[in-house]
């Protein structure tokens, strides 16, 4: 006795009528939160936009947020720094990058908080200001903003990939002999 | 346990990279700022231009009047150039929306750029690997067959 006949591809009806695949819950969790980290800098960098109450507190919020970030990566971190000199280019250009970030992010959210004017005083502490902080911050955010474009953009292919799922722009099918445990798996 | 191990690694790498931040302030700030030439005031002057600074509604600069010398009246100018102001009125200001468009545009405009770069870096190694197969299996196919034992 043999089973219903499998079609070998699916044809279109029955590959829109599969179930999508479902994205993990840390990958979508990364997607999300980067996302955020995202729009949320590009608000805080336009201070003129933002002014400087929102500026300062939305960039205290980036500090923090950055510390997650990374917490979340940190295997990556080591991974990657493991194999640096193993790895192909384009994992050297990244890891490069993200390092640039690294540096230049956390010095800027520094010197922003060495040269509040609302956020802390408003706390009750009044940092040290000086000309090389203000300087170090312009100089910083400026870095930042170059490197942010390129850190997102290094990854577009995975965003892409999720976003399509996410937001639903195509509905996902599975792959012709692909079982169907490994469709529900993570997308990464 | 595993996340704050993590976080505790972070954190470490964070306060690294503040504390040279902080070593470059004390010991090489000259390399992003340089000091200007301070004001030189006699010392009922200087009082006064404190005062001034503290007392000065925002946008208020205090500079020495070209050509003055210390001591003599009239040294100290009062400049409005209204810089300073903290606009805490114009938040999310509509007005301001132009200041958010263009750093919307940097950062589509580079990312853009970048994944141009890598497609056509792609494209390109995808070429070279094609190329380096045909060329292998031409080679394969043009070599005399080896004679049967």
């Amino acid at each position: 006795m043999s089973g219903p006949p499998v079609p070998a591809v699916p044809d279109r009806a029955a590959r829109a009528a599969a179930p999508r695949r479902r994205v993990a819950a840390r990958t979508r969790l990364d997607f999300w939160f980067d996302a955020v980290l995202l729009v949320g800098f590009t608000l805080a960098y336009s201070y003129g936009f933002t002014g400087i109450g929102i500026h300062e507190w939305l960039g205290i919020g980036l500090g923090a947020a950055l510390l997650l970030h990374l917490t979340l990566h940190w295997d990556w971190v080591l991974r990657t720094t493991r194999r640096l000199l193993s790895r192909r280019g384009k994992d050297r250009v990244i890891w490069l990058v993200n390092l640039g970030l690294l540096v230049a992010m956390t010095l800027c959210v520094a010197s922003g908080v060495l040269i509040s004017r609302v956020a802390l005083p408003f706390l009750g502490i009044y940092p040290l200001a000086g000309p090389f902080w203000s300087r170090l911050h312009t100089l910083t955010a400026e870095i930042t903003l170059g490197l942010v474009p390129v850190h997102v953009a290094l990854r577009w292919r995975w965003i892409v990939r999720v976003g399509r799922r996410l937001l639903g722009w195509r509905p996902a099918a599975r792959a012709p002999g692909e079982p169907a445990g490994r469709a529900a798996g993570r997308v990464r | 346990m595993r996340f704050l191990r993590h976080l505790a690694a972070v954190v470490l790498v964070v306060g690294v990279v503040v504390a040279g931040g902080l070593a470059w302030n004390r010991f090489g700030a000259g390399s992003l700022v340089q000091p200007g030439p301070g004001l030189s005031l006699a010392p009922g002057q200087r009082a006064l231009a404190k005062r001034l600074a503290r007392d000065a509604p925002p946008g208020t600069s205090i500079v020495l009047r070209r050509g003055a010398r210390p001591g003599q009246p009239g040294v100290i100018r009062i400049v409005k150039d209204g810089g300073m102001d903290l606009g805490l009125a114009s938040m999310l200001d509509p007005v301001n929306l132009p200041v958010l468009r263009q750093t919307v545009i940097i950062e589509a405009g580079a990312a853009a750029g970048v994944v141009v770069l890598e497609i056509a870096y792609r494209r390109r190694r995808r070429a070279r690997r094609r190329r380096r197969l045909t060329g292998a299996t031409q080679t394969a196919a043009a070599r005399p067959a080896a004679p049967a034992d």
